[in-house]
């Protein structure tokens, strides 16, 4: 199967180097192959199903909690910051 | 190595006084100073912590306090496990200086158990391989022959306690990643049912597949590690209240009258030979302890590893898309969208970009129903499979893996060859069931793993029939003398 591996390295955010490239470009082709394999399962009758659990809609009590040390490990870890806020490069413009 | 190190001895001993907690921790300690250049299975070894929380346990048993499930005893957590204030990088460049800021629900439950965690074991990166080569910082060599890969993910989590560094590790488990590491090293791996244990504070690869569980050298040992760390957590929606829980003390194994179901497509053509002979001489020990072996057919088996490697690369692209740089690991110079770009394309290794290429490419435009909603509906199917089959059976039994532990590089640029390691593990995953690996016997001096499933939630088989085994055999005793 044909993978236009520019477009789906677009939709990943991934900037792939000319050796992947070649590497994922011989094998993302063979692996599709093998995966297409399903295509031979006769699914008319079942449904799909994204998790199997019977468990819906799980709901907790919205109640605030502090999680002081948790917080400021949270913010200690950010790459940059000013104060306590997470600085980010602009998100317009570009 | 020396001698075999459980989880049940180390409690005991510590709870009656023949030993100190400090004691085992620095015997431990010791071990891993002396041996673990040549294994590799820690990242980093928290030494100092460990020790503190061993002293701690020490005064508890001196002021006569009632000493919790697991004082004293030593234990490994995957190095996608929080610990907080500790470094966690899931084996991946992009989080190679990130600290925890929270602990894992099973980390959290372990540490209040009074279990000594030693260290955080390596991994592949994201958990993505079957080796424990993709990590990106070192390789595992597996303790039975260090020339082999130790299986994976959790390849460092087995070795741990393959070489007897500790008496139990945690691993996560996607498509078979604690049981394959098990069977390869030797001893016993639990991946237990979809929502019986919290992920909260695992770096998640597939969150539908996900698990986490033990590995120990004993069934007994898991029963103990599970007690700790199962049920509930409200951090986790799809951790589910059990209405069943299992203590290792009340465990009364037998096979006797066990219905064990033996599905042919779990020996396909170019398995291992001498792998496969162990297994048959498993059957037969179930066979004398009364167990009922009954062939049975699982047409759809053949589909679950296409299906896993669908469902898998499309929900890591999905998970994966929150490592960009910006909240944690490392921030890329340059406007957004390049920052976001230079982060992801240096920090993550060619396995995990080949996935999320896989993954980002199922789900796109013009093949989410081809392929991503067609693995669901193949999901699905497979699970009625199994559904019918436990009408018959209590078990199914078979090979954990199709082959030994191979040698390190072996398969490394062969990425199928490399997902076939997984081809037993992953249904288990697809259809939300119990399995757990147990060693019985070995071919060409390398562990040979048996694995088997129950339906979801009845574990409890698994104990008595995987216990049974072991009191009749001696597998699990031996440990590798390198």
């Amino acid at each position: 199967m044909e993978i236009n591996l520019d477009h789906v390295a677009k939709l990943a955010k991934l900037r792939l180097t000319d050796a992947e490239k070649e590497t994922l470009g011989k094998q993302l082709p063979s692996i599709v192959d093998y995966i297409a394999k399903l295509q031979e399962v006769d699914t008319s009758n079942v449904d799909p199903k994204a998790y199997l659990t019977d468990a819906t809609n799980v709901f907790r009590v919205d109640e605030p909690t502090t999680l002081k040390a948790e917080r400021d490990a949270a913010v200690g870890a950010f790459p940059k910051s000013t104060g306590d806020a997470l600085e980010v490069p602009g998100v317009f413009g570009h | 190595m020396s001698e075999l190190l459980t989880v049940k001895a180390i409690r005991d001993a510590i709870l009656e006084g023949s030993v100190t907690a400090e004691e085992v921790t620095k015997n431990c300690l010791a071990k891993i100073a002396a041996e673990d250049a040549k294994v590799g299975a820690f990242l980093e070894v928290f030494s100092d912590r460990a020790l503190e929380k061993a002293r701690a346990i020490d005064a508890m048993k001196a002021s006569g306090e009632t000493l919790p499930r697991l004082a004293g005893v030593p234990v490994a957590i995957k190095d996608n496990m929080l610990l907080a204030g500790e470094k966690a990088s899931a084996g991946s460049n992009i989080l190679r200086d990130y600290t925890s800021a929270y602990s894992a629900t099973v980390v959290e439950r372990l540490e209040a158990a009074g279990a000594i965690i030693l260290g955080r074991a390596n991994m592949d990166e994201f958990a993505m391989g079957s080796s424990t080569e993709t990590s990106a910082f070192q390789k595992t060599h597996n303790p039975w022959d260090l020339e082999r890969i130790p299986g994976g993910s959790s390849g460092g989590s087995a070795a741990a306690v393959a070489a007897g560094f500790v008496a139990a590790a945690l691993g996560s488990d996607t498509g078979g990643s604690i049981r394959q590491p098990a069977a390869m090293c030797g001893i016993v791996g639990l991946k237990p049912t979809y929502g019986r244990v919290s992920r909260y504070g695992i770096v998640a690869l597939a969150s539908s597949l996900d698990q986490v569980g033990p590995f120990t050298h004993t069934v007994e040992d898991a029963m103990l590690v599970m007690e700790v760390i199962e049920g509930r957590d409200a951090h986790d929606a799809t951790s589910t209240e059990l209405t069943d829980k299992p203590v290792a003390e009340l465990l009364e194994p037998t096979l006797k009258g066990l219905k064990v179901g033996v599905p042919k497509e779990y020996f396909i053509d170019g398995m291992d030979p001498e792998v496969r002979a162990r297994v048959e001489e498993a059957i037969e020990v179930f066979k004398q302890q009364g167990a009922e072996i009954i062939e049975i057919s699982l047409p759809l088996s053949p589909y679950a590893l296409p299906t896993y490697y669908i469902l898998q690369p499309a929900e890591a692209s999905s998970n994966l898309a929150r490592f960009d740089g910006m909240r944690y690991g490392t921030r890329a110079p340059g406007a957004l969208e390049d920052s976001y770009l230079t982060a992801r394309s240096e920090g993550f290794g060619l396995e995990v970009k080949r996935r999320i290429m896989l993954g980002s490419f199922i789900l796109s435009a013009g093949y989410y129903d081809a392929f991503y909603k067609k693995s669901l509906a193949v999901r699905n199917a497979l699970r009625k499979e199994f559904d019918e089959a436990f009408k018959q059976v209590d078990v199914i039994l078979g090979p954990t893996t199709p082959g030994t532990a191979w040698k390190l590089g072996e398969k490394f640029d062969d990425p199928i060859a490399m997902y076939l390691a997984d081809v037993f593990t992953t249904p288990a995953n697809i259809a939300g069931l119990p399995g757990i690996s147990l060693p019985c016997g070995f071919a060409n001096n390398l562990p040979v793993g048996l694995q088997l499933q129950a339906k979801p939630f009845a574990e409890m088989t698994l104990y008595k029939a995987a216990a049974a085994y072991q009191a009749v055999t001696d597998w699990h005793t031996k440990i590798p003398q390198a």
